[in-house]
């Protein structure tokens, strides 16, 4: 098997994901309880008349399978139906705009954070095992996996707000101002930014701290970091040419899966810090029985994640040796 | 002539005795870590606070009896919360909910991973590939959305959320089984066992599964505390039973109360801590376990 059919089978297999996250998406949203057209369409604060188009347009009032061949072909046009909170503003519009921008920040941001500082003091950790340094690293992640991140969001925030006044703890820009120049709306939003991406930050770090470190250990007892070690290679050239190279791999593909935790801290996170983006947003339209609304964001973030994941285990093929002479 | 029938019972108690043993040795290696130790006396310590909860909380969690935002006095060693309710008898309460959900939760996850996971490394074929298909359909789809939308879905209930958690967290387990079984599959005294018209349920549930228990055991405790967590963070965005007290519901209170912002540090702390502790309590625990059930890490510490 060559490279290029490696890729094409994992696109192939992330396609079919997508095709049964999208049936999972219309069953779910067909058992809930009561008539499945009231659950779509007859939502109280939808008049009659935008009611009647989305049942013809949905076709709720055909047999479930008719009703499953629209929703794809729906789909597929783009067409993901209208809020019910904001009443007639299609759903692709409120996904697809600011708060999907400030999600991707948060998440980016916070996730560039814990996997660069989890990688070297991971790899530090690794290299002076069982010292001072490497065991209060090692209990420290423990904690922070231990810690629900709604938690330590909220410790942010009494600290920031009731001691000291350093960041905003609300929103992502300061309300009312209007601000002369983007330098300054740049400022003002990043200066929003830090507590939530240090809270999203912190509950990462713990696993990438854990896994380079245990990575790293794994690798000294691979066999060529003996022969590295015979050829006469110094110590730092062994664990900077050798050690380090092969643990990146495996962090590589966790990321790919980590993007899933990563939504779901976001989701905390934001509510916590009333960051608006696409967490806050579920929040509020589970609340709100904003079913459309929610059933776009799933499959977004479903389509996202198998995007991600594929790209991921793409990298890891094309920079793994073993992996590339296997499928080559 | 009489046929002699061969008692399978010294078989048996043999089988027995050996477990008691592996128990034993398991139990002496355990013993010696620290972390291991630490982890079990937390995880024990919340066992007993739920179980004495009725008996040491000094008044019913939901009862109102005082005035709200009361600080930390006499009679209410944690102040009262918004609507005067006894913060202290409702961290003590919550550690029920907490435990609760975490093991069943928990419990009920790795059964359907096993399940899975044995069927689709067993039988392997079509089975296998849709059953596998699956599993990466539940690996990928978010899962504090996905729980969010099933809790809105059912309703607000502890059964809601073991279930939501439940059918969320299988599918580490579920690899885990396939990969084991895949292997243990191939060993001689299975086919041994084939080859003398042993059944698929039998070769499964007698040789293969016995031997994948302790991974499982081990893959448990990792699930208690993703459900412990994840019980906390449903509770918090008000998914939970709001009739019963846990830790995540104290919080949401103390979140929509805005106790940051004036301080009350009785309101916010306490049971974070508690999550976080019995939280640790598991990891630590699970941790030890993983150091001497994994033999590619027993080499290591070597």
């Amino acid at each position: 098997m060559g490279f290029k059919e490696y890729v094409g089978k994992r696109t192939l297999q992330g396609i079919v994901t997508i095709i049964l996250a999208v049936t999972l998406n219309f069953i779910l949203f067909r058992i809930m309880p009561g008539d499945p057209t009231r659950a779509v369409s007859g939502d109280p604060r939808v008049d009659t008349a935008t009611r009647l188009a989305l049942i013809a347009k949905f076709g709720l009032d055909r047999p479930l399978f008719e009703q499953f061949v629209l929703y794809v072909a729906n789909l597929l046009k783009g067409e993901f139906g209208i809020s019910f909170v904001q009443i007639g503003r299609p759903v692709v519009s409120i996904i697809l705009g600011r708060k999907m921008i400030n999600t991707l920040i948060l998440m980016g941001s916070s996730m560039f954070i814990a996997f660069t500082l989890g990688i070297i003091i991971g790899v530090f950790a690794a290299w002076r095992r069982g010292t001072k340094l490497d065991i209060f690293f090692t209990v420290i992640s423990l904690a922070t996996y231990s810690m629900p991140v709604f938690w330590f969001g909220m410790l942010l925030l009494l600290f920031f707000s009731y001691y000291i006044n350093i960041f905003p703890i609300a929103g992502t820009i300061t309300p009312g101002v209007v601000h002369p120049n983007f330098l300054a709306y740049a400022k003002d939003y990043l200066h929003h930014l830090m507590a939530p991406m240090i809270t999203l930050g912190v509950s990462f770090f713990g696993g990438y701290f854990l896994f380079m470190r245990n990575t790293i250990l794994d690798v000294f007892t691979e066999d060529y970091m003996l022969t590295a070690r015979a050829k006469g290679l110094s110590n730092r050239k062994v664990l900077f040419k050798h050690a380090m190279r092969n643990a990146l791999l495996p962090m590589v593909s966790l990321m790919g899966v980590h993007i899933t935790f990563l939504i779901s801290g976001a989701v905390m996170t934001e509510t916590v810090f009333s960051w608006d983006g696409l967490g806050r947003l579920i929040y509020n339209s589970v609340r709100n029985n904003d079913y459309p609304v929610l059933q776009g964001i799933f499959l977004f973030m479903a389509v996202l994640v198998v995007v991600a994941s594929i790209i991921a285990d793409i990298i890891n093929a094309y920079l793994d040796p073993r992996i590339k002479e296997a499928v080559d | 002539m009489t046929v002699e029938v061969h008692s399978t019972e010294p078989i048996e108690r043999e089988r027995f005795s050996a477990s008691i043993r592996r128990l034993k040795e398991f139990w002496a290696l355990y013993k010696t870590s620290k972390i291991g130790m630490f982890g079990l006396l937390l995880v024990l310590a919340f066992i007993v606070i739920a179980l004495l909860a009725p008996w040491v909380a000094p008044y019913d969690p939901r009862a109102l009896v005082g005035r709200p935002f009361l600080p930390p006095m006499e009679g209410h060693p944690l102040g009262t919360d918004q609507v005067g309710r006894d913060i202290y008898s409702q961290l003590l309460w919550g550690s029920r909910i907490s435990l609760m959900v975490g093991l069943l939760a928990s419990a009920f996850s790795v059964a359907i991973g096993t399940a899975i996971g044995l069927l689709s490394g067993y039988f392997r074929g079509p089975l296998d590939s849709i059953l596998m298909r699956i599993t990466d359909l539940f690996i990928t789809l978010p899962s504090i959305p996905l729980m969010l939308i099933l809790a809105a879905i059912l309703g607000r209930s502890v059964w809601n959320i073991i279930f939501v958690i439940a059918i969320t967290g299988w599918t580490g387990t579920a690899r885990m089984v396939r990969a084991q079984t895949l292997s243990i599959k191939e060993r001689p005294y299975v086919e041994a066992a084939r080859s003398v018209g042993a059944r698929d349920s039998q070769i499964m549930f007698r040789h293969i599964l016995p031997n994948i228990v302790p991974l499982i055991f081990a893959n448990a405790i990792v699930g208690i505390v993703n459900a412990i967590l994840s019980e906390s963070g449903l509770s918090f965005l008000g998914l939970g039973d709001p009739t019963k007290p846990s830790w995540g519901l104290i919080l949401r209170y103390a979140n929509e109360a805005g106790a940051m912002a004036t301080g009350r540090l009785w309101f916010i702390i306490p049971p974070g801590v508690c999550i976080m502790l019995i939280a640790i309590g598991f990891a630590f625990s699970s941790y030890s376990l993983d150091e001497i059930l994994n033999p590619r890490l027993r080499e290591r510490r070597g």
